[in-house]
């Protein structure tokens, strides 16, 4: 049984039809990247599995049970992470009370003392980089920084999947490698990940699978030396040719 | 708003031996009347806390003071009439919570604002109830020595000011503190964190509500009279959001300490001074507060620690 899927999932806003009827399933440890070029249903896609916003229609269930409509609290508990591709810090708060959210109400830690729950936030922060940084704000804090809270925050829910929105682009080279060694890392503790990287490359180092989105539906999917291979990838992002 | 212990345990050292000390009856009536301001800033700060911006304190005052009126006219013993008082000032707060669930900002602050004038409504229209507009009178004494009778209300309004700080201080610290202060910042970044933001808003609403009823039914015990126009009184609802922007809402001790201070230098230097224009010292400081203090008095002292998230 898929971890996490999908099934017809459709979003229109208005008269524009975001997503068209997506089939996704994500098992267990597993890293799936999300190709396409801009509009192309990525991040709504994202927001839809993470429950942050409700399919037109469609289906969405974690671990076999319906999940489709319920508040994005129950997401979260269930240990359904996210990261945004606009780093969303708590701005009023420190990093280590930023990251102390998740910890405290996530379903899937059983940390009933304070002190315990102070000590794992603060352990997220050295996963991420940041002890030093522990008592900053937002405000106080580099991109490169905040994307690493952005991290943090999302692995506080201890969660099972996380749904990473472009957590590498705008870094430096450097960065970009640190992020790339989060994700293997979280692999290997078989957390499953849905990625939205712009770069085709990253995705395809750290991808088990690859799917390529056109339009709002699915254009291409399977392992990422297949799905580069194939002419729809340059078909998507550099066009037909004919123009 | 920082404050070393041991100054605090200095202040209440002061404020607990003022009376021995053999205040005048009508300074220990001020003190009260101040600490039950400051336990209404504070209770509003409860709410501010959270983000919710509250302009009805209002209703739940009447609320608290009608039903340890109605208590203690029925024979209620005065600590169970003030417990009353407290219950139903949480039942109204998590009644406009539930009623205004999906509001926040200004469309919560204008629906605070409309419950606290139905309430005064129905206080007014259901005369069998409440008396109507004359509302209910002869309400008996708090027990005590009957030579003192300032001095029992200057104790209860200490202890239950002590006891509202005490609340905060907790909260600040407390799940339900972390809980808020993430709703606060970023309400669906803390939903998809696990936190359900209704319930925790609503548990604000509750605590408010509460503190603020408890000092209703304290209030109606001290001026041993209640009236729509007197407990539902638009006073309750502004001065408490006055005084805790001065303060600054997100610090323990700033919002009682600026209602405190404001309603003294109203009332012991504006009003022998400037009787017909006293009040206009709330108003300067409300604006300066917002032009010139963005985390009132409190964010200006403390600049730090205390209020933890």
């Amino acid at each position: 049984m898929p971890l996490l899927e999908g099934r017809s999932l459709c979003m229109d806003y208005g008269r524009v039809r975001a997503l068209g009827g997506v089939d996704v399933e994500i098992e267990e440890g597993q890293v799936i990247g999300l190709l396409g070029p801009n509009g192309s249903g990525k991040t709504t896609l994202l927001n839809v599995l993470g429950g942050r916003i409700i399919p037109t229609a469609g289906e969405v269930r974690f671990d076999g049970a319906l999940v489709t409509g319920k508040p994005p609290w129950v997401f979260g508990r269930l240990g359904i992470g996210r990261t945004f591709q606009i780093p969303r810090p708590f701005a009023g708060m420190t990093a280590l009370d930023s990251a102390l959210v998740g910890v405290t109400f996530s379903r899937r830690r059983k940390l009933s003392r304070a002190a315990d729950r102070r000590r794992e936030a603060e352990r997220l922060l050295a996963i991420v980089g940041l002890a030093d940084k522990a008592g900053a704000r937002a405000s106080e804090l580099s991109l490169g920084e905040l994307k690493r809270l952005e991290l943090a925050v999302a692995l506080s829910t201890r969660p099972r999947i996380l749904l990473l929105d472009e957590l590498a682009s705008g870094l430096s080279p450097q960065a970009r490698a640190e992020v790339l060694g989060f994700y293997a890392r979280l692999r290997d503790r078989g957390v499953a990940i849905v990625a939205v990287e712009h770069s085709v490359g990253t995705l395809a180092r750290v991808s088990d699978r690859l799917i390529l989105l056109s339009g709002g539906v699915i254009a291409a999917e399977g392992p990422p030396s297949t799905v580069l291979a194939s002419p729809r990838v340059a078909q998507t992002y550099l066009g037909d040719g004919d123009e | 708003m920082n404050a070393s212990p041991a100054g605090l345990v200095a202040m209440a050292a002061l404020l607990v031996l003022l009376p021995a000390a053999g205040l005048p009856p009508y300074y220990l009536h001020l003190s009260a009347s101040a600490f039950l301001l400051a336990t209404l800033a504070s209770a509003w700060s409860l709410l501010a806390w959270g983000g919710q911006i509250s302009f009805g304190q209002a209703a739940f005052f009447g609320v608290g003071a009608y039903a340890a009126a109605l208590a203690a006219m029925h024979g209620v013993a005065s600590w169970a009439a003030l417990a009353l008082g407290a219950t139903a000032g949480a039942a109204a707060g998590a009644l406009v919570s539930a009623a205004a669930l999906r509001l926040s900002g200004a469309p919560l602050a204008l629906a605070t604002l409309a419950f606290a004038e139905i309430a005064r409504g129905i206080a007014i229209n259901w005369e069998r109830l409440t008396g109507g507009g004359a509302g209910i009178i002869g309400i008996p004494a708090l027990p005590g020595p009957t030579s003192q009778p300032r001095t029992v209300t200057y104790y209860l309004a200490l202890f239950l000011l002590a006891a509202t700080l005490s609340i905060f201080g907790w909260m600040a610290r407390s799940r339900l503190g972390l809980a808020l202060a993430a709703v606060r910042e970023d309400a669906e970044r803390a939903s998809l964190l696990g936190v359900n933001p209704a319930a925790w808003k609503l548990c604000a609403f509750a605590l408010s509500g509460a503190v603020t009823g408890a000092a209703g039914g304290l209030y109606a015990y001290m001026v041993r009279v209640v009236a729509p126009d007197l407990v539902f009184s638009s006073w309750y609802s502004l001065a408490p959001l006055i005084m805790a922007t001065l303060g600054g809402p997100r610090t323990a001790l700033g919002p009682a300490a600026a209602a405190v201070g404001l309603y003294l230098a109203s009332e012991l230097v504006l009003q022998p001074l400037v009787p017909a224009l006293h009040q206009v010292g709330y108003a300067l400081a409300l604006i300066a507060a917002i032009l010139f203090l963005p985390g009132g008095l409190g964010g200006l002292a403390g600049r730090r620690r205390n209020a933890a998230p």
